[in-house]
Parts: C-alpha cells; sequence; structure tokens
C-alpha cells in the first residue's frame, strides 16, 4: 500500500486531527522577550486503531506535540479535534504515558491503577475488577499489591501502561516510555505493546528517538525535521506483526528512515514499504 | 527483572513490627548504667572530699536521692498534675500549629506572591528563640494558658508552613502531569496527589514542630511560674535549691520528649519512608 491510498483509507476512520497547529514558547533573552517557534502549521490526521510512531532530532518538539494533543499545554493557533470534539483540557480521553517514572510511589500497584478510575468516580467493586484485568494483560498479577519502589524500571512501565489503558482513553499518547529501559526489557515490552494493540485496538501515538522501535511499533512512521518542526516525511509500514526491532525485513525501511532523518534528499524508492509522501 | 519479589519485603515489614531490636535495647540500658554509674561515682567521690564544700548536699544529691524526690513528687500528685498540665497546652497548642501551619502552607502554594515572601519570613522565624515571645505574650495575651498556647504556635507554626511549602512546591512536576492527564482537578489533585506528594516531607516538618512547641511550653512554664506545669516545678526547685527536684523534672521532660518522638514521630516517618522506598 502506497501512503496515498493508505492515508485515503483512514480518513473515513478519522479519531484525532491535527490542523495547521502553531506553537511558540516566550523566553526572556536580554531586555526583551523572545519568541521561539517549536512548530508552524502542523496538520496530521490519524486514524482509529492506528499505531502511530513519531520520530525526529531531539528537540524538535515531539514531546510538545503529545502534550498539546493530550491537553497539558496550550498553543498558539490551529486545532486538535478528537473524535469531533476540540480539545481544551486534559482529561481521561486520551491518556499520556511517560519516559519517566510517574508512578505513584505513595500507591501500590493496584491504587496506582485504580487512580484514574477513582477520579472517574467509579466504584469501588468496578475500580477493582478494572485494574486486575489490565495488571492482567501486562503481566503483573503477582505484583498487584507491590509498592513501587520494589519494581524494576521495566514493571514499572508495563504498570503505566496498565493505568494508562484502565481509563479506556480513545488516544494512548506514548512518550519515549521505553528510552530508559535496558536492551533486554525494551524487546519484552515492544512485544508486550504490540500484544496490548493487537488485543485493545487503542489508538497509539508513541514518541521515541529510536529508529528502529519506530519502525518496529508503527503502522506509520512519521518523521519531523529539526525546529521549527514540520512533517518532513511519512513511512507506512505494511509488515505483518509481532515484529521485532532485529527483524531484517525491516532493515531497509530503517535505513530510509535513518537516511532521511540524517537529512540526505535520496532515498531507495525500491526499499519495500517506504513510499514518499 | 526483578528487583525483589513483594513477599520478601512483606516477611521484612513483618519482622519489624514483630520483634523488638534487642541489640538497641541493651545499648540503652548499657549507656543509662554508664551515666547513673559516673553520676554515683562523682556523687561518692564529692561526698568524700568535700569539693563542692558546704553546698555538696544541696547541689549534688546522689541518683538514690533523685529517685526519692521524684517518688514524693509523683505521690503528692505534684508530678502528675503538673506533667498533665503541660501535657494538654503542648497537644491543643501542637494542634493548632499543625491546623494553622499546613492552611497557610496551602495558601504560600496557591498564592505565589504571598508564598514567596512568607517562606523567607518563615525561614527567619525559625531561628527566633521562643522564649523571646514570653513576654510579648505576657503583656498581649495575658498570664494563662492562651499566653502559652500563644507562645507554642508563634515558635513552631512557622516550621511547619515552611515545610508544608516547600514539601507541596518540591512535588516532582511529572506527578501532577500524569494526575492531569489521568483527569485530576484541583480539589482531588491536592487530596489525590498534592498532599500524599508531600507528605514525607510534612512529616518531617511535623516532627519538628513538635520539638519546638515541647521547647516552647516548657520555657513559657519556667517564666509564667504562676501557670503550674512541669515548667514550674524547674523554676521552684531552683528558688528552693532543691537541685533533686529540679533533676527529676528535667529526666521527666528528656523522656517524655523522647518517648513521644520515638514512639509516635519516628515511627510514622520510618512507615512512610519504607513504603516510599526512601532511605530511613
Amino acid at each position: 500500500m502506497n501512503l496515498r491510498e493508505y492515508l485515503r483509507s483512514i480518513e473515513t476512520k478519522r479519531i484525532l486531527q491535527i490542523n495547521k497547529l502553531k506553537k511558540s514558547y516566550q523566553t526572556a533573552k536580554g531586555n526583551g522577550r523572545e519568541s521561539l517557534l517549536v512548530f508552524d502549521d502542523i496538520s496530521l490526521d490519524i486514524g482509529e486503531g492506528e499505531f502511530v510512531t513519531v520520530i525526529g532530532p531531539s528537540g524538535c518538539g515531539k514531546t510538545t506535540l503529545l502534550n498539546i494533543i493530550a491537553g497539558l499545554e496550550g498553543y498558539d493557533s490551529g486545532e486538535v479535534i478528537v473524535t469531533g470534539h476540540k480539545v481544551s483540557s486534559s482529561g481521561p480521553d486520551i491518556v499520556m504515558i511517560f519516559q519517566e517514572d510517574a508512578l505513584f510511589p505513595w500507591l501500590n500497584v493496584k491504587e496506582n491503577v485504580e487512580f484514574g478510575l477513582k477520579q472517574r468516580g467509579a466504584r469501588k467493586e468496578e475500580r477493582r475488577k478494572t485494574a486486575e484485568q489490565y495488571i492482567e494483560m501486562v503481566g503483573l498479577t503477582p505484583f498487584a499489591n507491590a509498592f513501587v519502589h520494589q519494581l524494576s524500571g521495566g514493571m514499572k512501565q508495563r504498570v503505566a501502561i496498565a493505568r494508562g489503558l484502565a481509563l479506556n482513553p480513545k488516544v494512548l499518547l506514548m512518550d519515549e516510555p521505553f528510552g530508559a529501559l535496558d536492551a533486554t526489557n525494551r524487546e519484552v515490552l515492544q512485544r508486550q505493546i504490540q500484544e496490548i494493540h493487537a488485543q485493545t485496538k487503542k489508538t497509539i501515538i508513541f514518541v521515541t528517538h529510536d529508529v528502529r522501535e519506530a519502525v518496529c511499533l508503527g503502522d506509520r512512521v512519521v518523521v519531523f525535521t529539526h525546529a521549527p518542526a514540520q512533517i518532513r516525511r511519512q513511512f507506512v509500514i505494511d509488515l505483518p506483526r509481532p515484529r521485532t526491532s532485529e527483524d531484517p525485513a525491516l532493515r531497509g525501511v530503517t535505513n530510509a528512515v535513518l537516511r532521511d532523518l540524517k537529512g540526505e534528499r535520496e532515498f531507495a524508492e525500491s526499499e519495500p514499504g517506504n513510499i514518499a509522501g | 527483572m526483578q528487583k525483589a519479589s513483594p513477599e520478601t519485603s512483606q516477611d521484612k515489614g513483618t519482622r519489624k513490627k514483630g520483634r523488638v531490636d534487642v541489640t538497641g535495647l541493651i545499648d540503652i540500658v548499657i549507656a543509662l548504667a554508664v551515666i547513673v554509674g559516673a553520676w554515683q561515682a562523682f556523687f561518692w567521690l564529692d561526698s568524700r572530699y568535700l569539693w563542692l564544700g558546704p553546698y555538696s548536699k544541696v547541689l549534688f544529691p546522689s541518683p538514690m536521692r533523685t529517685l526519692d524526690t521524684f517518688e514524693r513528687l509523683v505521690r503528692t500528685g505534684m508530678l502528675p498534675t503538673a506533667v498533665y498540665t503541660t501535657g494538654y497546652r503542648l497537644v491543643a497548642g501542637f494542634a493548632l500549629v499543625m491546623l494553622l501551619g499546613v492552611t497557610v502552607g496551602i495558601g504560600m502554594v496557591r498564592f505565589r506572591r504571598f508564598g514567596k515572601t512568607m517562606a523567607s519570613f518563615a525561614l527567619g522565624m525559625q531561628s527566633f528563640p521562643s522564649i523571646a515571645w514570653v513576654p510579648f505574650a505576657m503583656l498581649i495575651v495575658g498570664l494563662s494558658d492562651y499566653g502559652v498556647l500563644f507562645v507554642i504556635v508563634m515558635s513552631s507554626a512557622f516550621s511547619v508552613m515552611h515545610s508544608t511549602y516547600s514539601g507541596l512546591r518540591n512535588i516532582p512536576p511529572i506527578y501532577m502531569k500524569a494526575a492531569r492527564s489521568m483527569g485530576a482537578r484541583r480539589l482531588s489533585l491536592l487530596r489525590g496527589v498534592m498532599i500524599p506528594a508531600a507528605t514525607p516531607s510534612l512529616i518531617t516538618g511535623m516532627r519538628q514542630a513538635w520539638s519546638f512547641s515541647w521547647h516552647a511550653v516548657i520555657g513559657a512554664e519556667v517564666v509564667m511560674i504562676s501557670l503550674g506545669g512541669l515548667g514550674g516545678i524547674l523554676y521552684f526547685g531552683e528558688a528552693f535549691n532543691a537541685m533533686d527536684q529540679v533533676l527529676a523534672c528535667m529526666i521527666t521532660i528528656f523522656v517524655i520528649g523522647f518517648a513521644v518522638d520515638r514512639l509516635i514521630f519516628f515511627r510514622l516517618e520510618r512507615r512512610v519512608r519504607s513504603k516510599w522506598g526512601l532511605a530511613s
């Protein structure tokens, strides 16, 4: 499938629309204020159930984009629309999972997963059931009553994923969630997130700086340019799942993305699944 | 992949709770024996060679005599009454300190400019000696329980304010972001995230406030002698050259302060810290 066809197929099941989004930061410089443009005119449509990975040079505004989608940060102009409604503030429709350890150390695993449900006013019994379900999904049932400091980095991120899923969000945002993990753990989690995606059919936007990870996980890889960021190119990865980042079939696309990130103009049109946008 | 299974750490928890720290207890007994032994030895040498001359009898009582006096003070009801009087002032004052300190501390976070000014002021007030408030309290509030309460509040509330404020402000922003992303707002954010996240620092502040209040109440009572309490016993012990009474009262003050800190605040702090996985 080439990119144009792919994007057309998404149009009918669009869940998230970003239209001409502009964002700048005010920074103090000298005795005046200066505005730093993060991105100008970003437009991106995302289909329901799609697993989109976003990659780009560090500092290009990937995290800012996620923050805006999550309603945690404002923006200058443009719009972000989720299922027909403009995003104005953060809420449980769109849940973010962070790179850092964002679990609450004063709660145990189960209470952490229940946190969002409690905010929503869910009953105790319902909270317990939902929490147990998602803790099982990430394979941490024996650790349901453990405290956060007793878990390894990989387990913490799995709890964070369960905590996000428990809210049954429309869109799951993941900001380099495996960035701080060692190679083995990362591989396990890459497999697990694909399983979860297949099982729950959640829409996932996944930011990473690891090209192999982006290619391994995404249905579509969106490559950003340096700040002020623009979408440089998109790749459709039409390969069977579950994939691993070692998969030789991914090597061609990975190299293409790498070349693209390096700013090279030409890339091999012949690579499988690699279509210019 | 896993750092520690929850089972092993639970074992650790029950062990901590169930068994008394025997070596620690032995160390305390040894330390006490050394202190009392030295005291007794000094008393014996003094009474034999008369270093303190004719004042020896009053100024340097033996441990036994001090114990006798302690027993007399308890029997006549003087000491229990004083402990009760000082105790309720302290508890009332401490409750007021916590209420005021935490409320203002939250207000300081909410209103930034006020918070900034108040924080440096509160920090300065922490080194202000509590006893220096006593004349002020006597003149403004009067020679009453309220005067003592006033001294307690002025000496400890600032420290609670400051620890509440800094505890709330030093919450890792990631907790707030995560909670907001999950739909927490204003009050639920305060109750569900900010207060629990600041708890370790709140407990440290509470422990410190307890010790400040304890200093303040004794200090105030030593000056406001007509109000009774442990401070009053100290004062009259001095007035009548009754060192045995002074010592018995000092030991009582030490034991109460130490016991409350160990049995309540230290345990509370340890429990929270082990739950969070902080070194204790």
